[in-house]
């Protein structure tokens, strides 16, 4: 027969719960209310985006994938380093770290090629996503990446960070408060034609023998990009202004101040209806467009800190009763009549740290990013049909609601690019 | 305002290298139909043959259809034969692309169907439910997959019919395919038969993250302002 006194014996011994699992030490999180994230394809940029990570108290990073081993141990090695433990796992085959259950997000930063193909991929695992910009290679694949988080119910971010940048906001502000007057035209400066011309070469490099002893897998860094042969330039990052692997100058700042624009003017669930490409491919460059509502958008290389020296990725809004001008510098270059509402904000730089701690919120309350990927897709098609219309070299009309170009039908068919086998989106 | 040295400065700029001359793309951007055919029917190079079936696709030179089927087969090309098929949106590319089916393996074979599945080839179905019962599962898994994107009632059986069956991958592709498929019979009107595989796809047989996709869709669509309604 079993005595009240062992009833209560047995019945408290699993009552007696470690603090820290409840997180009641101060400024503890219980490890059952972390966000547990992985990595995929952690270069340069995304060391910078894992180092915001690593500092949040309510997330936790334990795995990375990459197809570089030299790139997989770095990580690991700051991760554990960070930590004080030896956890993170190391992996090769995004399929088996995407297996997981129990990773709840994954950082993705890899080359532009392979955002979408492996955003999706995370979706039907179930994962949330953040991931580097630009988000897609094509106006079908921006379209695809959107309609695949909404079937999954996923929540995604892309690194569109000034979203959250306080200048940023600030500028978005004075419009949203009419302080601007009505709106009558947004300027997205584009990838300066110095660094990245708008017109990416078609051409290969050289052959040359792969690295030694399977450092890296090249057939995975091609990934869903056509075949080509292999050469060190590559993977060293000088990928970009290749056509197979990149968007371009329009692709590499637009993803960001094309972005900007949209999300100021409330403008994240539309495109423009008219794309004009000015100048050539040696720059200065623009693409003038113009939205349903006659807003224009106007798409410029603007060097890299803009004529008013406001800093890298620069947007301006134009309204009839004043305008606003701000960039990478944090300082906002306004109209005299509106330089009296401007007040000191953060620095830019803290934008980034402040939009994955948006992100890891969102993941934790269930609730909508703000640069998610219904409004990350359709930033990226106007940028992809701007890109278009630079290459076709001619001014492109386009239908919202068609989702086609209504003037062009070569510009039809570069809406997509066929992905190399075995990917697909 | 604050002046802060946060700005990104811009990188520098080590030179990169340079293609050689026989892998610059050049005229092969300029040429027309007739030029880009010629390319791809004579003896040329790799490269070339490359960068013909891109524009040959953008120009939507159907006239090359025959030379880039006949580039299908090949290990490097292959995908940029695709690249020239999947955007003509002429029956003489789908059927191309459908009679590679019967010849191609492996990852050449992935890569049609993933066409087929992209131009929702409705002829293509019945090949596609053969292949979907194929021994290597990377090709059945793409077979499914197109299968949910053509988004037929005859994809929605053939769907339904392999869940119950399918293990680990194989499972979670299936159950995607059923979700696009859903979608597709929504998108077509078929407002019925796409409740109806949401509620099969909210089952227990379906991978957690589609089966929560599944409830949630049948939520978002019977809460739709634009749902048909009952007459009181």
């Amino acid at each position: 027969m079993t005595t009240r006194r062992q009833v209560l014996k047995s019945s408290i011994a699993p009552m007696i719960v470690p603090s820290y699992v409840l997180g009641q030490r101060s400024g503890n999180v219980a490890p059952s209310d972390k966000v547990v994230m992985g990595g995929i394809g952690i270069g340069s940029r995304g060391a910078h985006d894992l180092s915001k990570i690593l500092k949040f108290q309510d997330a936790k990073f334990l795995a990375i994938c990459d197809v570089r081993n030299e790139r997989r141990e770095t990580i690991k090695s700051t991760v554990d380093q960070a930590y004080g433990n030896r956890d993170c796992k190391m992996y090769s085959d995004q399929f088996e770290l995407l297996a997981r259950t129990d990773i709840d997000a994954v950082l993705i930063a890899t080359g532009d090629r392979w955002h979408t193909p492996l955003s999706i991929i995370a979706a039907q695992h179930g994962k949330d996503v953040y991931c580097e910009k630009p988000c897609s290679m094509s106006i079908e694949e921006s379209w695809a990446l959107a309609e695949t988080f909404r079937r999954y119910n996923r929540l995604y971010q892309a690194g569109c960070q000034r979203r959250n940048g306080a200048n940023f906001k600030l500028c978005r502000e004075l419009l949203q408060s009419g302080a601007l007057g009505k709106l009558k035209a947004l300027y997205a400066n584009v990838g300066p034609s110095a660094n990245w011309p708008p017109l990416p070469s078609r051409d290969w490099l050289e052959g040359q023998e792969l690295p030694p002893n399977g450092l890296l897998d090249w057939d995975r860094w091609l990934g869903p990009a056509p075949w080509r042969p292999y050469h060190p330039s590559y993977v060293q990052g000088g990928w970009r202004n290749y056509y197979d692997f990149h968007g371009g100058g329009i692709l590499e700042w637009g993803s960001h101040t094309v972005d900007l624009c949209h999300w100021a003017a409330n403008l994240d669930e539309t495109q423009p209806i008219e794309y004009e490409p000015v100048g050539g491919n040696t720059g200065p460059y623009s693409v003038n467009c113009v939205y349903a509502n006659g807003v224009k958008l106007v798409m410029r290389d603007n060097a890299w800190d803009g004529a008013l020296d406001t800093g890298s990725c620069s947007f301006r809004i134009e309204g009839d009763l004043g305008w606003v001008e701000t960039g990478d510098k944090t300082k906002i270059e306004a109209s005299s009549n509106i330089k009296p509402l401007l007040r000191p904000t953060e620095a830019a730089a803290m934008a980034l740290e402040n939009h994955m701690r948006e992100f890891v919120t969102c993941v934790r309350t269930r609730t909508t990013p703000s640069a998610n990927a219904s409004a990350a897709a359709n930033s990226h098609v106007t940028c992809h049909a701007a890109f278009i219309a630079f290459q076709r070299g001619k001014t492109l009309s386009w239908s919202v609601e068609k989702r086609e170009f209504t003037n062009d039908e070569i510009a039809n068919r570069m809406r997509s690019r066929a992905i190399r086998e075995p990917w697909r989106i | 305002m604050p002046q802060t040295n946060a700005t990104t400065p811009a990188p520098a700029k080590p030179k990169p290298p340079v293609a050689p001359p026989q892998l610059q793309e050049g005229d092969i951007s300029k040429l027309d139909s007739q030029g880009l055919l010629k390319i791809l029917t004579d003896v040329s190079s790799e490269f070339q043959k490359a960068k013909a079936c891109q524009r040959a696709g953008e120009l939507g030179a159907t006239a090359a259809i025959p030379a880039l089927a006949a580039l299908l087969g090949d290990d490097k090309l292959g995908t940029y034969a695709r690249y020239g098929l999947e955007p003509m949106h002429v029956p003489a590319a789908d059927e191309a692309l459908r009679s590679a089916l019967s010849r191609l393996k492996g990852n050449l074979l992935i890569g049609v169907i993933g066409s087929i599945g992209k131009r929702r080839d409705v002829l293509a179905l019945p090949a596609l439910i053969k292949l979907m019962r194929s021994t290597d599962a990377s090709v059945a898994q793409a077979a499914v997959a197109a299968i949910g994107n053509i988004g037929t009632s005859e994809s929605a059986s053939a769907l339904q019919a392999l869940l119950p069956k399918a293990t680990g991958m194989m499972k979670i592709v299936v159950a995607d395919a059923g979700l696009t498929c859903a979608e597709r019979l929504l998108s077509a009107g078929k407002r019925e038969q796409g409740l109806a595989l949401y509620t099969f796809l909210s089952g227990p047989d379906t991978p957690r993250a589609a089966r929560h996709g599944a409830m949630n869709a049948i939520v978002r669509e019977e809460t739709s302002l634009t749902r048909p309604r009952t007459a009181l």
